[in-house]
């Protein structure tokens, strides 16, 4: 089953297409389940899909190397929820947030799939409730761009700002992490 | 102001008899602005009040220190506690066989002492007399309780009194075993909090004593560590009679010795070259100085370390153990002799501001009054000058340490700063370096004062 236009609308990337423009992306999305603690997206891996979540609550977390009484061991932080309101998810997330949950009408994770064909996931996207979500193909949207140029400047508008975002968030992070190891050099 | 500040050679071609009187009268039409600031009122209020209240504070403040003080003993010590009951214990007793047996002791009181007729305080006092004996199982028998419901009190008292006096007894000896056991190494604890502890000893340690000495606004409990021979320092300390001085003769770079001397909780560490047990010709070991200051840290990390070193190949290795200050007086030396070449006179001053010893003479740190905080350097300068005289020449300025919290602040993603947080904490790392003062020296007259400052004046 394809979702909505009206679904894809909710989704920030596509807010600011035309509700046509969303029934062509609509037209190559099919809408599937994911049940409680599934992962959508796997750290490390690469793809070429977009997941679109347009019913359910989704954790976001990465691997992290900390030092531990053992030594050093691999450890998954959640960095945050995202959760969809308009539905809101049909059940109860299955243990309590430990980090800001962000609510949005629908959302999408991957983004940066709809530029590049080998895009590493950055972070693992686990399922904390049951999810209805649907898959954007890069190769489906790209011919749907070529087809229809209009639908490429707002979509790629937003991947551009997700992207310069996540490099300031990154630059401000190597500055920490400098300041931190020089810090610690001193102590 | 700062026109008089002027180095001579360049101000006499430039400066005339018109322009000095300018920066004359300019100093007073500043003093003139000041005295019309509503703040300079409140300093004169506050100068008297806050007197005044401080007073009634302290005097506050050395009651309940005392009743603290009588408590603490009270629970730390068997001694000072069975005492305590046995008195009580006596004087009730003393108290209820005056009202029960009233006429028995003041019959006797008649009889011993000729007295017809013994007033109340006479009886009480032959009573009490009579706890006493009884109570320290002399029992003289010149005067007994001679009804029933008297001699059932005595019975009581007298059972009670076995089990407080064994147990004074006791108390007496295990304190007099502890003494001899554990020697007289154990500090009163109740009297140490914000005290100075020096470590290490050399020539110069009476010399800073005497400076203390004189100055009233300093802490006059001092905690000696150091292996040097007891008799000696006894020698050496004893002109100091205002300072309350106790010399640890142990190992100062032990934990467990700097534990003793409340390191926890006190005021100012200092780590001096250590000289004792060795010959005129030798060095003292600095190594042991950066090993102390290290040791001190791990104990307490509040409590500011100042290190006198002598070699400054282990100035880097003391930054690294976090020691708040590093004195190195042979790095002056350069400078004042150079400056007897370059700027003769620069020398003598420097001798003659350092070396003053007077409770109220030379370069000294004051505070500055709270409404005066916000005014500009030129105001609290011309406030110091008309209102004291004292000459402001500076600020001592305590500077919160780096805090790499607040430098991070909310940059970067959460996740990264709480990893940060997480990973330095656990590896046992500060995440802020300690508070330290720095001067600033002569300021521009527009330079703002905050609370952060305090006046280097010359007095």
């Amino acid at each position: 089953m394809n979702p909505s236009p009206e679904q894809i609308k909710k989704i920030n990337h596509f807010s600011k297409l035309p509700i046509d423009m969303c029934a062509k992306i609509a037209a190559v999305v099919e809408i599937d389940n994911c049940p409680v603690k599934e992962e959508l997206l796997t750290e490390g891996e690469t793809g070429d899909t977009m997941v679109l979540v347009f019913q359910g609550q989704v954790e976001v977390s990465k691997s992290m190397m900390v030092k531990a009484a053992s030594g050093f061991t691999t450890s998954r932080k959640s960095i945050i929820r995202l959760e969809t309101t308009d539905p809101p998810p049909a059940e109860d997330p299955i243990s309590e947030a430990t980090v800001a949950v962000v609510q949005l009408p629908a959302f999408g994770i991957g983004e940066f799939s709809l530029v590049l064909d080998d895009a590493i996931r950055t972070a693992h996207v686990v399922a904390t409730t049951p999810v209805q979500y649907g898959i954007l193909k890069l190769d489906e949207f790209s011919k749907i761009v070529e087809e229809n140029p209009a639908i490429g400047g707002p979509v790629y508008f937003e991947v551009a700002k997700a992207a310069v975002n996540n490099l300031a968030t990154a630059s401000q992070d190597i500055s920490n992490l400098t300041q931190a190891f020089f810090f610690s050099l001193t102590r | 102001m700062s026109e008089l500040n002027q180095p001579e050679s360049g101000a006499t071609d430039d400066l005339s008899i018109d322009k000095l009187e300018k920066v004359v009268e300019t100093n007073k039409d500043l003093y003139d602005e000041l005295n019309k600031l509503t703040e300079v009122e409140a300093v004169e209020a506050y100068d008297t009040g806050e007197e005044a209240a401080a007073a009634v504070q302290e005097e506050k403040k050395a009651v309940s220190a005392a009743f603290l003080k009588i408590k603490n003993i009270y629970l730390d010590n068997d001694l000072f506690r069975y005492a305590v009951w046995s008195i009580l214990l006596m004087l009730l007793s003393t108290t209820v066989l005056t009202i029960v047996e009233y006429d028995t002791f003041r019959d006797s009181v008649s009889g011993h002492l000729g007295k017809d007729n013994p007033n109340f305080f006479d009886t009480f006092y032959n009573t009490f007399w009579w706890s006493v004996v009884t109570f320290t199982t002399v029992g003289y028998g010149d005067v007994s309780p001679v009804t029933h419901f008297g001699k059932l009190l005595s019975i009581i008292i007298m059972l009670l009194n076995f089990g407080i006096v064994t147990l004074l007894g006791g108390a007496v000896a295990s304190v007099l075993v502890a003494e001899r056991l554990k020697g007289d190494d154990k500090l009163d604890e109740s009297k140490f909090n914000g005290h100075l502890i020096i470590a290490g000893w050399n020539p110069s340690v009476p010399a800073v004593l005497r400076i203390l000495q004189t100055d009233k606004n300093s802490t006059s409990v001092v905690i000696l560590v150091n292996e040097t021979d007891g008799e000696l320092i006894e020698r050496a300390i004893s002109v100091f009679e205002d300072l309350d001085i106790t010399h640890l003769c142990e190992n100062f770079t032990n934990e467990t010795v700097l534990r003793k001397a409340f390191l926890d909780k006190a005021g100012m560490f200092m780590i001096l070259p250590d000289n004792s047990g060795l010959l005129p010709h030798e060095e003292p070991d600095e190594d042991k100085t950066v090993l102390t200051c290290l040791t001190a840290k791990a104990i307490s990390e509040d409590c500011p370390v100042v290190a006198h070193v002598l070699n400054p190949e282990n100035v880097s290795h003391l930054q690294r153990a976090n020691v708040n200050e590093i004195v190195m007086p042979d790095e002056h030396v350069p400078h004042l002799l150079a400056k007897h070449v370059t700027n003769p006179g620069v020398p003598q001053l420097f001798d003659e501001l350092i070396n003053q010893e007077e409770d109220d003479k030379g370069i000294q740190q004051v505070g500055i009054p709270r409404p005066l905080m916000g005014q500009t350097h030129n105001k609290i300068s011309a406030y110091f000058k008309f209102k004291h005289q004292w000459l402001l020449v500076g600020y001592a300025i305590r500077k919160s340490g780096f805090s790499l919290e607040d430098q991070m602040g909310e940059s970067g993603s959460p996740l990264i700063r709480d990893m940060i947080t997480e990973q330095l904490e656990g590896a046992g790392i500060k995440l802020s370096s300690d508070e330290h003062v720095v001067v600033e020296i002569n300021p521009p007259d527009d330079y703002v004062i905050d609370d952060k400052h305090r006046a280097l004046v010359l007095r």
